[in-house]
């Protein structure tokens, strides 16, 4: 299982902050673009993607036991 | 009596040595927001030598919970915050040297305020400035101290160029929804946490302790009491066009047009004609006073017309308060900015 955690505007939109699902194998854009359009989560493909709190980018291919982490982009100030 | 910066001293890292250095240093600090302000006050009375604070905006009431160099009276007088900035912070110690600019920035305006500066801190609300600063940072090997707060939320990362990934690794174009203070609005905590977090970097880069520098970017809800590091050890991006093996700097290539951009957090829209003019306030007044209330200071000249305020400076920005509204605040610049009337009021 991959865990999956969402922040910011992302919880918001999803009302809840996790998600466990069985996405081995995919990339990590692979499941932006289901998230986005199962859950119609808007922008979700602009978030910043952590793999196990590193940096990744969306070719990554993600395997069992993963956490990912879903930032949204801030802008403010 | 013990010297003001006893207790910063007696700070080990920093010590007298680092104070020293602090003494020494340059520091740009792009925009006199909320995060401007904050980082500009405390490097200020940690005894940085020299600032120079850049912003186009004037003080509002609505910007007093958060902004804390500005008081009522300088809303009341619409005072530009660059000119009220630097103020508030000669009063509070004048012994640094502060340059303010009253200016809109693009690239060409930036690349002449950025020689012999240590290190540049971000306080602007908007991506599009800060991947013009990212390429200005790369071009010119200084490194920007990235700050970004909206709700409770704050991000903050340290870019140092040739070790560290640089923005536009992490974002390969600029982002177009971000959460901003006027989507998710904002609160003072937020701000005060990003800044320290973003002063607490300078104070290391400037006394010279570059191997404590956090390696990773941080991601916080205040709120919630939430705190996510993101490693970036994959970060770097060896195709990047701003920091990669052939580069082309991307942002700082950026033709001059007419731009229109809502301001954060406010009813407010900002217009930049295509252009820079002279205006000369005189002739504005005499155009504007028959439809509503003028008033000018040297930095600029506003009037009330309808619901709205309309303020504007020198080099032709103008700004629409009572608007969030792109096309709304352009049909009242067209009202008395239309490209035929301009020739009435520019003097070149």
């Amino acid at each position: 299982m991959i865990k999956v955690l969402f922040f910011a505007r992302l919880q918001e939109e999803l009302g809840k902050d996790n998600m466990e699902l069985d996405t081995a194998g995919w990339t990590i854009d692979e499941l932006k673009n289901w998230l986005e359009a199962e859950y119609n989560l808007d922008g979700v493909t602009q978030t910043m993607t952590a793999v196990n709190e590193e940096f990744t980018d969306g070719s990554h291919i993600l395997a069992s036991g993963d956490t990912v982490a879903f930032i949204p982009p801030v802008s403010g100030g | 009596m013990e010297n003001r910066y006893a207790k910063q001293e007696l700070f080990s890292p920093i010590g007298r040595e680092g104070q020293n250095l602090l003494q020494t240093k340059h520091i740009l600090i792009m925009g006199a927001g909320a995060l401007g302000s904050a980082n500009a006050e405390m490097l200020v009375r940690a005894g940085i030598g020299k600032v120079t604070i850049i912003d186009r905006d004037i003080v509002e009431s609505s910007n007093l919970h958060r902004q804390q160099l500005y008081t009522e009276k300088e809303a009341e007088k619409h005072t530009p915050k660059a000119i009220a900035a630097k103020e508030r912070l000669q009063q509070i110690n004048q012994d640094t040297k502060i340059d303010a600019f009253v200016l809109d920035a693009d690239a060409a305006n930036l690349e002449k305020l950025i020689r012999n500066v240590n290190l540049i801190i971000d306080g602007t609300d908007n991506f599009d400035i800060r991947f013009i600063l990212n390429d200005l940072s790369q071009k010119h090997q200084i490194p920007w101290i990235f700050g970004a707060s909206a709700g409770s939320f704050g991000m903050t990362y340290t870019f140092i160029p040739g070790k560290t990934p640089c923005l536009h690794c992490l974002f390969p174009s600029i982002p177009g929804i971000g959460m901003s203070c006027d989507s998710s609005g904002i609160i003072g905590p937020a701000i005060q946490m990003t800044a320290s977090y973003q002063t607490t970097e300078a104070m290391k880069w400037l006394t010279e302790n570059e191997e404590a520098l956090r390696t990773s970017l941080l991601f916080f809800d205040i709120w919630h009491g939430q705190q996510q590091t993101i490693g970036m050890n994959k970060g770097k991006n060896k195709e990047c066009l701003s920091c990669g093996n052939n580069r082309a700097y991307p942002y700082l290539n950026q033709s001059e047009t007419a731009h229109i951009d809502v301001l954060c957090g406010r009813d407010t829209v900002q217009i930049r004609p295509s252009s820079k003019k002279k205006y000369d306030f005189s002739h504005i007044a005499k155009h504007l006073q028959s439809h509503g209330n003028v008033k000018s200071n040297n930095y600029v000249l506003t009037c009330l017309y309808r619901d709205y305020r309309i303020a504007v400076f020198h080099d032709g920005r103008v700004l629409i308060h009572g608007t969030k509204k792109k096309d709304e605040a352009k049909s009242i610049y067209h009202e008395f900015f239309a490209e035929t009337n301009l020739n009435l009021v520019t003097k070149e």
